[in-house]
């Protein structure tokens, strides 16, 4: 039998920048708002604190990056709930984008899976289409 | 009839309105120079609308706050509590001990801020660079001064101060000439302490050696002068402040920037790859110290005699009361002039080593600047939070926790429960204070982290932790039994050292680093004030000489617990090893059977 790996379309990052220690409160939000999971990195990064005089020291330099996977769907809801959870119309406290991906894959229940099929809301796609 | 919705619509109505710009349209058009060159972009500042600041400034702040509230508060909370629920008395100056505490939060929220921005960037720079540009020596000269500075820079220091103004001179001469004429030798003594330290620490780093023969070296010759001491009636009341000292020093301050020069000196050095780089110089620091406090004492009962320190101080004192006090003996002028005094020395040698010996500059010179006036400022109110605050609140549960098995005068009922059940109580009391404070402390965690790394997981962060917090609840409990009881601080100490460094001698290295550095990290800015002023408070109401030896117990304690620990651990790690290598011999021995 011919291996087969299951593959969602439908995709989008959505990537958030902000000050270390200001990603849980805005994972919570995306969570709610429907996002099934989400990837914390650390990072360095300047921008805004340059640029506010002494007010600058209120910015961290140490930045988290969360990287949230979604559907095309949930997209403009989970952008919007992480966006005011993180306060971003705050000078400084980050910037967040979206990027469409091309497809992703991860564990299916089989369950969902069959039910997919059974609406015929999946497709076999040959290797090379 | 139905009505007909485009979902779009919907979705509109429901989510929030997007404004659309063009980032084309924000992004700054390139500028050309006479000669046709683009010229390079520099941002304007931005201006912030008042609400933008508030919204900046409040989680920058708020987290701070909160940050040291956790520190104090329940420490403070459990000190009114059992004051008022089991010794049933009413806190006096309730108003002055919260205004007190207040100053603390913020004092120390302004400082440890101050701390990173306005001194570790210096640390690190030099710790990065000095290794690299200058000779060994230089390099361990500078070291040596930075531990003395550091020293003046750390916040508990102030409590010694705060504390030795209560010391009974004509009972305790050279305890008391320590604490208040000597003051600044006292605190310069611990410095060079510390300075020792950084130094051998960092010799160690750079050679990988093992911190056991250390530990000996150090220990040895200080048990040995505190014999000396104690065999002398008046040197031996100094040997609980001697003790003591040693668990001051080791603060937020020390720790880092000595840390960070001697982890530098290490990674350039080459050998120091190992994952023990940065244990060590704690344990160093909080040795050394005892070892030349106790020194100075004896130095102290060459140049001058009791009666010589009798005469002095009352002559003082009658001075004193016959005099208005200078202004900077005063509350807002003495805090303010120790502010200064212990932050702006330690700033100028550090610039002087960037100006100087690096021959570089500071990339953020506003902002360190602003760092810096945090620290002053911090420094201030701490120091005002600790006397009215710290010391007080910590004196006065002192001085009452007796009450609960003594008659004490001024203390309604007293005793208030029968003496075996109100002993059991203080003893409840001291052990609790230790263990939940020690829990509490940001550090221990921290080093716990590291240990469970160092050991790869078969020590685990919170057997670490409780092991810790054991320890010091039980060494708490065993200095206060010392000042109920009038023991000797020295049939305490010395088998406690004793019994350390045996244990250390069939310890493995890891367990040794990690337990000996244990102490120094679970005495912070909050937990030294209290328990120093607790002890006097406790040693006043009970009529003992000195209150001094609580800490010095408190650093026995964890070292002689994580020992322990450790040797259980290593058994049972081993014991498993060998269960599954037994296992697996047994296993291979059946598969050979099958083949053959």
């Amino acid at each position: 039998m011919k291996k087969n790996i299951v593959v969602l379309t439908d995709v989008s990052l959505i990537t958030c920048v902000v000050q270390r220690g200001a990603a849980d409160d805005i994972i919570k939000a995306a969570r709610e708002a429907g996002a099934q999971g989400a990837t914390v990195s650390f990072a360095r990064g300047t921008g805004v604190r340059e640029r506010l005089g002494i007010l600058g020291v209120a910015v961290e330099v140490e930045k988290e990056i969360i990287q949230v996977v979604v559907s095309t769907e949930q997209q403009d809801r989970v952008f919007e709930a992480m966006y005011l959870a993180g306060k971003l119309n705050t000078p400084g406290m980050g910037i967040m984008y979206v990027t469409h991906l091309e497809k992703a894959a991860t564990h299916i229940p089989m369950e969902v899976l069959e039910k997919l099929r059974a609406t015929g809301r999946s497709r076999h796609a040959s290797a090379k289409a | 009839m139905t009505e007909h919705i485009r979902f779009g619509d919907v979705m509109r109505e429901v989510g929030i309105d997007q404004t659309v710009v063009s980032y084309n349209d924000l992004t700054p058009k390139p500028e050309y120079d006479a000669e046709g060159r683009v010229k390079p972009y520099v941002a304007r500042n931005l201006r912030l609308a008042p609400g933008d600041v508030y919204n900046l400034l409040s989680p920058y702040v708020g987290a701070r706050f909160w940050d040291q509230v956790r520190s104090v508060l329940p420490l403070a909370v459990y000190l009114v509590l059992f004051q008022i629920l089991i010794l049933r008395q009413t806190v006096t100056d309730s108003w002055v001990i919260t205004a007190g505490m207040g100053a603390v939060i913020v004092g120390l929220m302004l400082f440890m801020e101050g701390l990173k921005l306005g001194l570790m960037p210096f640390a690190g720079e030099i710790g990065d660079r000095l290794p690299k540009r200058s000779p060994l020596p230089v390099v361990l000269l500078i070291a040596f001064l930075l531990g003395i500075g550091v020293t003046f820079a750390e916040p508990a220091i102030g409590a010694l101060q705060a504390v030795g103004a209560g010391v009974d001179v004509s009972r305790a001469p050279y305890l008391y000439a320590l604490l208040n004429q000597w003051t600044g030798t006292l605190v310069l003594m611990v410095g060079i302490g510390v300075g020792a330290a950084a130094v051998l620490g960092t010799v160690r780093f750079l050679y990988g050696w093992s911190l056991k023969p250390f530990i000996y070296a150090a220990l040895v010759p200080t048990l040995a002068l505190s014999v000396y001491c104690w065999r002398d009636p008046h040197l031996a009341a100094i040997l609980g402040l001697a003790w003591d000292c040693g668990a001051v020093t080791t603060g937020p301050v020390t720790v880092p920037l000595v840390l960070s020069l001697g982890i530098g000196i290490a990674s350039a050095g080459g050998k120091g790859g190992s994952s023990l780089s940065g244990f060590g110089i704690v344990t160093l620091a909080s040795l050394f110290p005892v070892l030349a406090v106790l020194g100075l004492g004896v130095y102290l009962s060459a140049v001058t005699s009791p009666e010589a320190v009798i005469h002095l101080a009352q002559t003082a004192s009658a001075q004193s009361g016959a005099a208005q006090p200078a202004w900077f003996e005063t509350t807002p002028g003495a805090e303010i002039i120790g502010g200064f005094r212990a932050i702006v020395p330690l700033v100028i040698f550090l610039f002087l080593v960037m100006r100087l010996v690096l021959r570089t500059r500071l990339h953020d010179a506003g902002i360190v600047a602003y760092g810096l006036v945090l620290a002053v400022a911090g420094m201030i109110v701490f120091n005002i939070g600790l006397s009215y605050g710290l010391a007080k609140l910590g004196g006065q549960s002192g001085s009452l926790v007796p009450a609960a098995f003594l008659s004490l005068e001024g203390v309604r009922g007293s005793p208030l429960y029968m003496a075996e059940l109100g002993l059991v109580i203080a003893m409840a009391f001291a052990w609790i204070l230790g263990f939940g404070a020690t829990l509490a402390e940001p550090a221990l965690n921290a080093l716990g982290i590291t240990v469970e790394n160092l050991t790869q997981g078969a020590f685990r962060k919170t057997t670490l932790i409780y092991a810790v917090s054991i320890g010091v609840g039980f060494g708490i409990l065993t200095g206060v039994l010392r000042i109920i009881y009038d023991i000797e601080i020295l049939y305490l100490v010395l088998p406690g050292y004793v019994l350390a460094m045996a244990l250390t001698a069939v310890s493995s290295e890891e367990f040794v680093n990690v337990a000996w550095d244990s102490a120094g990290v679970t005495t912070g800015p909050v937990t030294v004030p209290l328990v120093l002023a607790m002890g006097l408070g406790f040693g006043g109401a009970l009529g003992a000489v000195d209150g001094f030896g609580i800490l010095a117990m408190a650093s026995i304690g964890p070292i002689v617990s994580v020992l322990l620990t450790g040797v259980w651990v290593s058994r049972r790690h081993r014991r498993r090893m060998a269960a599954e290598t037994t296992n697996a011999q047994l296993v291979l021995a059946k598969a050979e059977g099958i083949e053959g």
